[in-house]
């Protein structure tokens, strides 16, 4: 017993290297800017969150959430759909090598990616003399280095992430069921709405949050894009650090704190969906 | 019936394609370009961009720097998170939902509120932190805590590792030779792609690194944005190399995802936007 008792703590011990880096590194930074955030001078306030909504800033979060939701919607989207035309593929070599070009370009981003598509959709890029050889003129209505090329640009690891989410549920549609449904005298939208919707709603939901998380906190693409053109919460608050908007600290950390809460909401929610998905599945 | 599934899926999948290898190819193309800006096809190909880039010390040193950088984060992470995840799964199950909660929350924290913070937190501590690589390889142990947790924690739930224990002991096997011999060979899938996930992770990352040190440690990132604003065709192939790189280690997670692990690790977000 006594030796169970020292195993235990010895146990514990194991645990340290883990748990002091977590509160070093993760817990007490965001406790940080969380006290830092609701206090005054004078004592604890709620003041700060009002102050740092500043035009500037009610900006940055309705350009952040309008991009997150729309890659978020449109790669799920677009996700889905790919997802199903791989599963139900017959070709078993063709459905690997889109897995693997999903996982591989789900990892892509940040600023290789935004350079890319520069060459690609740029003013004298690749695909912007393509379109202009079939007559369709891109510039000047369109811009890569506007807040729709970007969504273009976070579409590239939005889609495949999608689909490496969407795919388990997609390949757990059975044939017979909608065979079922054909012999019962259902119609195809019949048997989306009423059968293969409701099966994939929670991964395409899992999806949909996941992606939006994603995008929110995304930075590295942004900035190598649009460099600060475009107004995003990332942007705004890589400003502040970087020391070029001087603003008292406690907005600052008022503002991290706000999209700390929008992330974590939407992690939950994917963390909901997502444990639906496994039971379901 | 099989007519009109092909006929739509083909567009399907063929846009999908496209979208995918046209802005990598582009790159590849644009770096051995002459001049294409003007054309459909480049009006020459040539080397000199790619002679160029490589051959300034700074590549080098960006890139070792990177590497350096990834490894040493990911020994830190496996010293952290190997023990830790093993007890936890072994010895101390009351431990577990707080491990796994720790492990998630880094999702939420986006690398500019993270920065924020740590440097909220250390600029005014006299401590050998923050303008210095030890502060980055903090952070990016944390930001990729939930991929070496979960690929670890899914091997180790997926192999039954109590009675593997039980049996190597009731051989007489002391705890040591238990973890040596025993554990982690049985693990070491888990280890490998939690290792490599970590390893890609850094290697691209660019925000923390660029807003905790700066200057002070280049890593190829770095390097590559500031050649985005200099000079475009050698940026295109440093923008090509990154790409390489990420496909190699992301085809060695592929090879190496334990079966088991290989669902959940598909529904782990990525990192470093």
């Amino acid at each position: 017993m006594v030796s169970g008792v020292k195993r235990l703590r010895f146990a514990w011990i194991g645990l340290a290297p883990f748990l002091i880096l977590v509160l070093a590194f993760e817990i007490l930074p965001i406790l940080a800017l969380l006290v830092s955030s609701l206090s005054a001078k004078d004592g604890p306030t709620l003041s700060n969150f009002g102050r740092a909504l500043t035009p500037t800033t009610l900006a940055a979060f309705g350009n952040s959430l309008q991009l997150a939701i729309a890659t978020a919607f449109g790669g799920t989207l677009f996700g889905t759909v790919v997802a199903y035309a791989i599963a139900t593929s017959r070709n078993s070599a063709m459905r690997h090598v889109m897995t693997a070009l999903a996982n591989v370009a789900a990892n892509f981003g940040g600023a290789p990616l935004a350079f890319a598509f520069v060459i690609t959709l740029g003013s004298t890029g690749f695909v912007t003399i393509l379109l202009g050889c079939l007559g369709i003129q891109l510039y000047p209505d369109f811009r890569i280095y506007s807040i729709t090329g970007l969504g273009i640009a976070y579409l590239y690891f939005q889609t495949p992430l999608a689909i490496l989410l969407v795919m388990p549920a997609v390949a757990g549609l059975r044939p017979e069921w909608r065979e079922a449904a054909e012999i019962l005298g259902a119609t195809a939208s019949q048997y989306w709405r009423r059968i293969a919707l409701p099966i994939l709603a929670p991964a395409i939901s899992a999806s949909f949050f996941l992606l939006f998380a994603n995008a929110f906190g995304a930075y590295a693409t942004a900035w190598t894009l649009t460099g600060s053109d475009v107004n995003l919460i990332p942007v705004q608050i890589a400003a502040l650090v970087r020391g070029e908007v001087v603003l008292d600290p406690a907005l600052a950390d008022a503002l991290a704190i706000l999209s700390l809460l929008v992330m974590a909401l939407c992690l939950i929610a994917y963390q909901y969906f997502a444990r639906r998905m496994r039971r379901t599945a | 019936m099989s007519v009109r599934f092909l006929t739509w899926r083909a567009p399907v999948i063929g846009v999908f394609t496209a979208f995918m290898i046209v802005p990598v190819a582009a790159t590849a193309l644009f770096s051995v370009a002459t001049r294409w800006d003007r054309s459909l096809w480049p009006e020459g190909l040539t080397l000199a961009w790619w002679l160029k880039v490589t051959s300034r010390s700074a590549f080098a040193d960006t890139l070792l720097n990177s590497f350096w950088v990834a490894a040493v984060s990911m020994l830190v992470s496996l010293i952290a998170v190997v023990p830790a995840a093993y007890l936890a799964h072994t010895r101390l199950p009351q431990a577990k939902p707080w491990l796994e909660l720790l492990s998630i929350v880094p999702f939420s924290l986006p690398g500019v509120v993270l920065a924020l913070g740590l440097i909220r937190l250390y600029s005014k501590l006299p401590l050998p932190l923050v303008n210095t690589p030890n502060i980055l390889v903090a952070a990016y142990v944390i930001v990729t805590l939930p991929f070496m947790y979960r690929a670890v924690m899914n091997t180790l739930e997926s192999v039954d590792t109590r009675s593997l224990i039980e049996a190597a002991q009731s051989l007489g096997a002391n705890p040591l030779q238990v973890l040596g011999w025993v554990v982690v060979p049985n693990i070491a899938a888990g280890i490998v792609n939690g290792s490599l996930l970590v390893l890609s992770a850094v290697f691209s990352e660019f925000v923390l690194a660029n807003l905790l040190i700066g200057t002070r440690l280049k890593t190829f990132p770095i390097y590559l944005v500031e050649f985005t604003r200099s000079d475009a065709r050698q940026a295109s192939a440093l923008a090509l190399m990154s790409f390489v790189i990420a496909w190699i280690i992301s085809l060695a997670i592929l090879w190496t995802a334990a079966r088991p692990g290989r669902r959940r690790q598909a529904e782990s977000p990525p990192r470093s936007r």
